[in-house]
């Protein structure tokens, strides 16, 4: 898989931008779902990791083709998504409808810090209540959470990706675990 | 839970992280034998991860690709008509 990948890259490096489809198409969905993870929101998700993707166009020649390329790939992604978080402002509407997804209202959208009472938490269908437990979590934590519990990358690619020491991930999936379990008390 | 050595909740997170000595995790299953407060923690952040394990795969929408290839910058000319 990473020879194939370098020699789409390599491609790409001489100027055939027709190669980087390729790519885009092999890791579309694990880039998008994790963007989802962390945005709670579609619109954001494609937006943000197509945004991801076009960086790594533009930035290819300093890709080391030494290393994994869905380490760089995620790094770029995981980062644009902080930065989103950290703009975001809670301006949606709650009862509407995410498109294409039979019934995930934005409850399931909400940011971490808006809380819902019990009793409509209580309503909420699985899928629908991991993303609002997700959405939660400090952004310091959900990444890791994410990178760990859904991606299921073992500590030290979630290291490589967050460009942070394998011990402050281990404490953060640590912390984000007991603040999983803080929050879901009524489960 | 408040006189329970401290060391058992790190040994609870190393052994979900798979990194738990022998040793360690000895000490730790002893200690949950005979503490209920300790194994309801243990059980509610086993409980707590394989809640978030469920979420459902989500695949890019349609169109994905094509969006992210018109969203690249314009090729440089290299191959055609440089002269």
């Amino acid at each position: 898989m990473d020879q194939l990948i370098n020699k789409r890259i390599n491609e790409v490096l001489k100027g055939n931008q027709e190669a980087f489809e390729e790519i885009v198409t092999l890791f579309q969905h694990r880039l998008y779902h994790v963007c989802y993870r962390m945005l709670s929101n579609r619109q954001e998700a494609e937006d943000i990791a197509q945004e991801a993707f076009v960086r790594a166009y533009i930035n290819i020649h300093t890709f080391d083709q030494k290393r994994k390329f869905s380490t760089w790939l995620f790094r770029i992604a995981t980062n644009l998504c902080i930065d989103r978080i950290r703009k975001k402002k809670p301006d949606y509407y709650l009862d509407a409808e995410v498109p294409g997804t039979e019934g995930l209202t934005m409850y399931s959208q909400i940011a971490s810090d808006v809380e819902l009472p019990e009793d409509e938490v209580e309503k909420m269908e699985t899928q629908e209540r991991i993303q609002y437990e997700i959405g939660r979590l400090s952004d310091k934590y959900r990444s890791v959470i994410i990178l760990r519990y859904i991606e299921e990358l073992p500590l030290q690619e979630i290291s490589d990706i967050l460009e942070l020491p394998l011990g402050t991930v281990k404490t953060r999936v640590h912390r984000g675990r007991a603040a999983l379990r803080k929050q879901m008390g009524n489960l | 839970m408040n006189t329970c050595p401290e060391q058992i909740v790190h040994y609870m997170h190393a052994y979900l992280d798979g990194d738990i000595s022998r040793d360690d995790e000895r000490v730790l299953n002893e200690h949950l034998k005979q503490c209920t407060s300790c194994q309801e923690l243990m059980d509610d952040l086993i409980g707590a991860v394989q809640f978030i394990e469920k979420a459902e795969h989500i695949q890019a929408p349609s169109g994905f690709v094509d969006g992210v290839m018109a969203r690249l910058p314009k090729e440089k000319s290299q191959a055609g008509i440089q002269r």
